[in-house]
Formats: structure tokens, C-alpha cells, sequence
């Protein structure tokens, strides 16, 4: 039963939104996706020649004619992390610190149910709807891959690629849940998780090409989900372990604070 | 004490440099109904909260069913029923769903309960919260509160909202409690919501008790009217300087006065004569519940 514990009812409680933002981010995968076939032709290899070469390397479009180079960019690079990362922040920001403002974790708090064991749990919610929302592109995207001609990246490396997409997620859900236990603030859980995202998104593309700046782009999610590029070379451990190292710092934190502060009225 | 429901002992709780509790002492007996009452602001649901331990105090100790809030949390609160002073949950959900999943937390409540609760108060378990009066909201609380027969229920202005009928349910619900062993301990700031039910009320201000009574030396001590109806004419002579009794007035075979205190030396003179019937108001405690501010104020300035 979906009732029956922290856990399985976040998780009924996300069952819309779970539909909701899963076809919204599967739907704009397979779109771009499918916008392949046009690009890779030479002519449009022709006209991004005379794009100025830093739009190109903000974008990741210097490689538009590989199937690689195209998802890495359009897909995995832009449109589907921050969508994800929109729909974490906003479900983050939720689970502790909205419903806090709205008066209703007193409630659970004062049954039998540990704050730790909460947060947990709804932490536990969350990076399952990451999973299912990174579940869905995946199936979506090998779907339509002979039609679209992106069959030649691999299955595998698509998965790498969709995994660290998941990790990417889950350190959104990290730090919007723990600086929402951590001060039972949404402005501060929903600030720092756009602030990441926006900052995390211009130190990766624009900083690299900034003399002196290069070392900002080491503090970017972006950077450790997609540095390695998955869908060339397969899963990044490396990447990986950052994204969920930093999230579990992150989690600890927060809790350690959660469990000590007063619950706001 | 293990007779004790709840023990606080000079609790303290400051929010930055304000007051919210400043070395409150309250004890609440095992099997009683304990009515916590004080003005808005006074610190009863800053108490309540520090009992669930959903705030933590600056200072001074909590003892609550033998054991403490911070330590044993989850296993203490599992023995007890809250229901909060603003009962909002997230209104999407229908009352049965809401109902189900705390029940879950608590490791599960019989339907058959839940229903025959919602039943009493005249509630529809259908209903989607957020289409819920405000009232009504307060039954889904009342039930959630209830639902599982807790050692303790500790209820933070139960009555908030109900109409005059289901507080009526409300009331029969707590003297069953007490009937079957339960201990309650509910706030208002309306000395009537309690005194039908409290065995003591403890009255808060500006986070200290200020007195602790029994209600039924409350009642002996309060003012009331009463008016006896007697088959001859009578003398208010007679009557006036008797022990407690003031304002008499006779007209005819009626006598009318104001009551202070124990009613011994009026029946016994009444007595006397032959009485066709006698009425005496239920004492206003709601009087000396604000006469106790007052003196509260006096002894302060």
C-alpha cells in the first residue's frame, strides 16, 4: 500500500508530477533527438563554420555532426539537466522546507517517525522520481535511436550518459533538501539550488574560455557529469563519485542540523 | 514520579531574546484531564511543542510518560495522540488517505475505529481536505488525535471552531478517555471549554503558572446566583447575614442572592421553611479565571 510509511506516500503524493515532468523531459529528448537527422547533413556542418568558435564551445557545439557530439550537446548538455534540475529543486524544495512553511511536517513530526527518518525517507522518494524521469529518457531515446540515426553511440554509452544524469539530479535533491532541513527556508533550498545550477552552468561553458577563470569550471556539477563524456567514453567513476560524494556531504549536514534546530511554527 | 503523565521543571525557552517560556513547572497526574489555560500568547502551545519535541528548551527539564522527549522521542510520541493548535496537512488528499497514512506511522489504527470515530463527529471520510470548513478540518484532527487510544492525549485548543454540538461530542470523548484510563492534557484560552470536563486547570502567564486548582474547589470558591422559591413569604433579614451570602433581595416568597462559596449555611436556614424549588447557577469560572490575571497583574506591578 502506497500509505504506508514516509516514503511510499512522497512518492504517491509526486505520482502526478512524476507523469507530468517525465513526459515533459522524455518528450523534449525525443524531440531535439530528432532534429538529428537534419543537422548532421553536410550543409548544416557548413553554415555552423562561420559560428563564432566561444558560442560554439559554450554550447558544446563543436562537434554537431557526430551523433555524439549532437546529444552530448542538445540533449545531455542543456535542455534535459536543467529541466531535471527545475523539477529536483522544485520537488527538493517541498520535502522539507515547504512543508515546513506550511505547517504540516509538525505533524509527522510529532508521531512516531524520527527527523532523520523523514528526511531520509524523502530523500529516498526523490532520487527514485530522478530515476524513473532518467528511466523514461533512456527508453524514449533507444526508442526512436534507428529512426534518428544516434543508434552508433551505443546503448551502453547512452546509459553511462543517463546514469550520470541521474547523479546529476540526485546532488540537486541533495543540496535542496539539505538547506531546506538545514534552515526550513524555500527561499534558501530553492536559491541555492538555482544559484548551483545557473552558476554551475556558466563556470562549465563560459569560464574554460575566460583567462585566468579556467579553475571555476573544477566547482561545476556540469563539469563532473558530463566532463568525462559518457557517451564517448563511457560511465565516469571518477565524475560519478564527486556528484554522489559532494550529495552525501551535503545530506550529513543537513541532518546533523535538522536534528538538532527547532521545528518553525 | 511515575505517576506523573507529564513533569516540566522550571522550563525555560527563549526565541532569540523573546520570552516564551520562563521556568514553567507543570505536572500532569496519570487518568487526569488537565486544562492548560491562558491568554493568547501566554506560552501553551510553546509548552506543547517542547513536550513533542518539535522545539527544544533553553533550559530546565521535561519528563514526559517516565521518560524524555529528546532521547525516547519516537518511541514516547508513539503513546501519545497531538492534536495542533493549526491542524493543516496538505489538502489534495482525501480524509480517508490522510487518515490511513498516520495511522500507518503509529503502525497501523483499525479501520472499524477510524470510522466509528468520523461517524460520531459527523465527519465525511470521502472529502477532499481543502474542501473541508474549518470546522470540519478540526474533526479530521480530533479523530487523527483519538483514532489510536493513546496513554496521553495532549490537545492544543481542541475546540477551536466546532459548533456547540460536536463540542458536546468532543467533551463525552474526553470523559470516555478518562473513563478508560487515558490521560488528557488540552489548552484553551476559555475557561468554559475546560471546566466541564478538567479535573485541574493550570492557568499560564507570560510563560509561568500562575495557579494550579482543582476545578471543583474552583466551583466551591466562585460566585454564583441562586434563587429559591419557597411556599411562604420570607424575610431577607433572615438570610442576608448568613456566611457567603450577599445581594439578597426577597420578593414575596422568592429569595434571590449571590452565592460565595460553599452553600451550607444557606440550604440549612432554607431549611427552615418549606422550599418548593431552587435554582443555582452553573458558577462562571470564566469570572475568576480573569480575576486570577488581574491579581496576576497586581501582584506583578
Amino acid at each position: 500500500m502506497l500509505l504506508a510509511n514516509p516514503f511510499t506516500k512522497a512518492l504517491w503524493d509526486a505520482r502526478r508530477s512524476i507523469v507530468g515532468w517525465g513526459l515533459t523531459i522524455g518528450g523534449i529528448a525525443v524531440m531535439y533527438t530528432a532534429f538529428y537527422p537534419s543537422i548532421s547533413k553536410p550543409s548544416f556542418a557548413e553554415a555552423l563554420k562561420n559560428y563564432p568558435e566561444s558560442i560554439k564551445k559554450a554550447f558544446n557545439m563543436q562537434d554537431l555532426t557526430t551523433p555524439q557530439g549532437y546529444l552530448e550537446s542538445y540533449i545531455f548538455g542543456l535542455m534535459v539537466p536543467i529541466l531535471l534540475a527545475v523539477f529536483v529543486i522544485i520537488s527538493g524544495t517541498r520535502a522539507i522546507a515547504g512543508d515546513e512553511e506550511a505547517g504540516t511536517l509538525d505533524l509527522i513530526l510529532a508521531h512516531p517517525a524520527s527527523r532523520p527518518g523523514v528526511l531520509l525517507s524523502r530523500l529516498a522518494a526523490l532520487v527514485t522520481e530522478v530515476l524513473i524521469i532518467c528511466g523514461v529518457v533512456y527508453v524514449l531515446l533507444l526508442a526512436i535511436a534507428g529512426p534518428t540515426k544516434i543508434s552508433p553511440v551505443g546503448a551502453g554509452h547512452i546509459a553511462a550518459a543517463t546514469i550520470q544524469l541521474a547523479f546529476f539530479g540526485i546532488l540537486f535533491a541533495a543540496l535542496t533538501l539539505g538547506v531546506g532541513a538545514a534552515t526550513g527556508r524555500r527561499a534558501a533550498a530553492i536559491g541555492t539550488g538555482v544559484a548551483v545550477m545557473v552558476l554551475g552552468w556558466f563556470a562549465n561553458s563560459l569560464a574554460p574560455q575566460v583567462h585566468g577563470l579556467e579553475w571555476a569550471q573544477r566547482l561545476s556539477p556540469f563539469h563532473y557529469y558530463l566532463g568525462g563524456q559518457p557517451l564517448v567514453n563511457g560511465f565516469d567513476p571518477g565524475g560519478s563519485a564527486v556528484l554522489l560524494g559532494v550529495a552525501a556531504v551535503v545530506v550529513v549536514a543537513g541532518l546533523v542540523r535538522f536534528r538538532s534546530r527547532d521545528l518553525a511554527v | 514520579m511515575a505517576d506523573l503523565a507529564i513533569h516540566t521543571d522550571q522550563l525555560t525557552k527563549m526565541y532569540g531574546s523573546r520570552r516564551g517560556l520562563a521556568g514553567l513547572d507543570l505536572s500532569v497526574t496519570t487518568g487526569e484531564v488537565y486544562g492548560f489555560l491562558g491568554p493568547n500568547g501566554a506560552g501553551k502551545t510553546t509548552t506543547i511543542r517542547v513536550l513533542l519535541d518539535l522545539i527544544r528548551p533553553t533550559s530546565g527539564r521535561v519528563e514526559l510518560l517516565g521518560g524524555d522527549p529528546r532521547q525516547d522521542g519516537v518511541a514516547l510520541r508513539r503513546r501519545i495522540g497531538y492534536l495542533p493548535g493549526d491542524f493543516t496537512v496538505d489538502g489534495r488528499q482525501s480524509v480517508t488517505e490522510l487518515l490511513t497514512y498516520l495511522g500507518n506511522l503509529r503502525g497501523g489504527v483499525p479501520r472499524a475505529r477510524m470510522t466509528a470515530l468520523a461517524e460520531r463527529l459527523d465527519l465525511d471520510l470521502t472529502a477532499r481536505f481543502r474542501s473541508l470548513s474549518k470546522g470540519n478540518r478540526q474533526k479530521v484532527g480530533l479523530v487523527q488525535a483519538f483514532m489510536h487510544a493513546p496513554e496521553l492525549l495532549i490537545l492544543d485548543e481542541p475546540t477551536s471552531g466546532l459548533d456547540p454540538l460536536v463540542q458536546q461530542t468532543f467533551l463525552s470523548m474526553v470523559r470516555e478517555a478518562r473513563a478508560a484510563g487515558q490521560t488528557v492534557f488540552m489548552s484553551s484560552h476559555v475557561m468554559s471549554e475546560v471546566q466541564q470536563t478538567a479535573d485541574r486547570v493550570g492557568i499560564v502567564r507570560e510563560g509561568r503558572m500562575v495557579v494550579v486548582e482543582r476545578v471543583e474547589d474552583l466551583r466551591e470558591r466562585a460566585v454564583r446566583q441562586v434563587e429559591i422559591h419557597f411556599e411562604d413569604p420570607v424575610s431577607a433579614e433572615e438570610f442576608a447575614a448568613l456566611p457567603g451570602v450577599s445581594d439578597v433581595t426577597v420578593d414575596q416568597n422568592v429569595l434571590r442572592c449571590r452565592l460565595d462559596g460553599r452553600a451550607d449555611a444557606l440550604v440549612k436556614a432554607a431549611a427552615k421553611h418549606t422550599v418548593i424549588g431552587l435554582r443555582s447557577e452553573e458558577p462562571d469560572l470564566e469570572e475568576l479565571f480573569v480575576t486570577y490575571y488581574r491579581g496576576a497583574d497586581d501582584a506583578a506591578r
